[in-house]
């Protein structure tokens, strides 16, 4: 395998669409493995108890940003304000369905990944990830969802991400993934653009990563290859949101 | 110029002041120190030296292909041309510096930037440049790029604009000697709190020059561009 795909696999392996943090030297038995959730689990699965959820939720950010941000939580028809904020940031639990969609992780019920996105974010990006979490929770297959979502676009119910959107990703009780230490605090940055390069992501001894926010590969679900670029740029941070030393990646 | 001010800003910035360590008291201490332009050829360097410590500043995979820009007698000139459009440069003290550091000779600040970067940000440090070898002062020339910015001369940061500053060698000044290995992120007119930047417990450090329409985003990162580890709220020692 090249190198870079390699690379890029192993970044993969444990990202999970808007969330996760890859280890650069992960082991490469995890993004070998053969798909492990092949299908939805029983909805209850995904769910958690609501003040849990706050908790993890605002355990995103420092206090500083999520004290006074506005929380969702995820409910059996989709994400529902939990509590209403004053700053203009967006805390919430992601699912696994909001990975890539040819992410192996798609349909794995431990995944809980707490994340606070700045107001650009929250105009741009959340808007998309509850209309694809409303699609899924109405048991639509995934090439549904991307017929769906191509047509949000085409009609310009979606809106395109903003220049400036971020987040954080630094709870310490986050599971990203069944791979490694399932967690690693990092930042997020969103660009619409489509190249890896442009960032120098997925380089060996870059500090970060660039990644295509809808796949993996691009054959996996061609009708993606229609969908507005858009690139996720991850940084890793020293420390966890509460001020405590995280592992070197 | 930008890195004047973020300079001048960061060492204000509690995660930074650990790392900078003694940078207030170098500022209180002799807040002028170089009040006007040396000899040119004090702040030019050996050609491959230059091209080389410029390379330091992003991992080998990034910066072995990028462009490289060397200091000539009035400007910057192309040394390397490169192929993965990033763009590496020794920034010197006029563009890399605290303010009291603007004739510093001494100051070799390697960076590399991306390509919506070296299309928008790399455009101030090399007009700026131009300002300095042609002997404008550090007031002079703060005027000079914010009308350039003003009348358009100077485009606006490009969305993804960043730059690698991972270099484990140079000289960021008197003022602050050696950087910590860092990310920064570019745009136009854009609100730290956007970021959550310089809240505590923040990753984030942010710099705002309004005269320039620009907000700097800082983000100390683990590792120097040899993959050696960076400790935390650490530095270089030369």
């Amino acid at each position: 395998m090249n190198p870079k795909r390699m690379l890029r696999n192993q970044v993969c392996a444990i990202l999970l669409g808007a969330f996760a943090f890859a280890i650069a030297h992960q082991p490469a038995a995890a993004q070998d493995a053969a798909t492990p959730y092949p299908k939805m689990a029983p909805l209850e699965q995904y769910l958690m108890d609501r003040d849990a959820e706050i908790a993890l939720a605002r355990s995103a950010a420092p206090d500083a940003i999520s004290h006074d941000a506005t929380v969702f939580v995820l409910t059996q028809h989709g994400y529902e304000l939990a509590v209403k904020g004053t700053n203009g940031w967006v805390c919430w639990v992601g699912r696994a369905w909001l990975a890539m969609f040819d992410h192996p992780e798609y349909w794995n019920p431990k995944v809980r990944a707490a994340e606070c996105i700045n107001p650009p974010g929250a105009r741009s990006l959340m808007p998309l990830a509850f209309k694809r979490t409303e699609l899924v929770l109405a048991g639509r297959s995934k090439a549904e969802v991307v017929a769906a979502l191509k047509a949000a676009f085409d009609k310009k119910e979606l809106p395109a991400v903003e220049p400036g959107a971020a987040s954080y990703m630094m709870s310490k009780s986050s599971y990203l993934t069944d791979a490694g230490d399932h967690n690693m605090p990092h930042l997020m940055f969103f660009a619409a653009v489509n190249s890896d390069a442009n960032w120098g992501g997925v380089q060996q001894l870059a500090p970060a990563m660039s990644v295509n926010y809808w796949y993996m590969s691009p054959d996996a679900y061609p009708g993606l290859k229609s969908f507005p670029p858009l690139s996720v740029f991850l940084v890793g941070a020293d420390k966890w949101s509460d001020g405590s030393s995280a592992p070197s990646m | 110029m930008p890195n004047n001010k973020l300079a001048a800003i960061a060492i204000e910035t509690f995660a930074l002041l650990i790392a900078f360590g003694t940078a207030h008291s170098a500022i209180a201490q002799n807040p002028t120190p170089y009040p006007s332009m040396a000899p040119i050829d004090q702040y030019l360097m050996d050609r491959s030296a230059e091209i080389a410590l410029a390379r330091t500043a992003a991992p080998d995979s990034i910066s072995r292909d990028a462009e490289v820009l060397v200091l000539g007698h009035h400007s910057y000139e192309s040394a390397a041309k490169g192929t993965n459009g990033f763009v590496c440069i020794v920034g010197r003290g006029w563009s890399a510096a605290a303010d009291p550091d603007y004739w510093n000779p001494k100051v070799r600040v390697p960076m590399c930037m991306n390509a919506p970067a070296a299309r928008s940000y790399l455009l101030r440090i090399t007009k700026i440049t131009d300002l300095a070898l042609a002997g404008h002062n550090l007031a002079q020339s703060n005027d000079a790029m914010a009308a350039a910015v003003d009348k358009k001369e100077l485009p606006p940061m490009e969305p993804g604009a960043m730059c690698y500053m991972m270099g484990k060698q140079g000289y960021g000044g008197d003022v602050l000697p050696h950087w910590p290995a860092h990310l920064m992120f570019f745009y136009s007119d854009t609100d730290p709190a956007a970021w959550g930047a310089n809240h505590p417990g923040s990753p984030v450090i942010a710099v705002v020059d309004p005269q320039e329409h620009l907000t700097q985003f800082v983000i100390p990162v683990q590792h120097w561009a040899d993959g050696t580890e960076a400790v935390a709220g650490g530095t270089h020692a030369h």
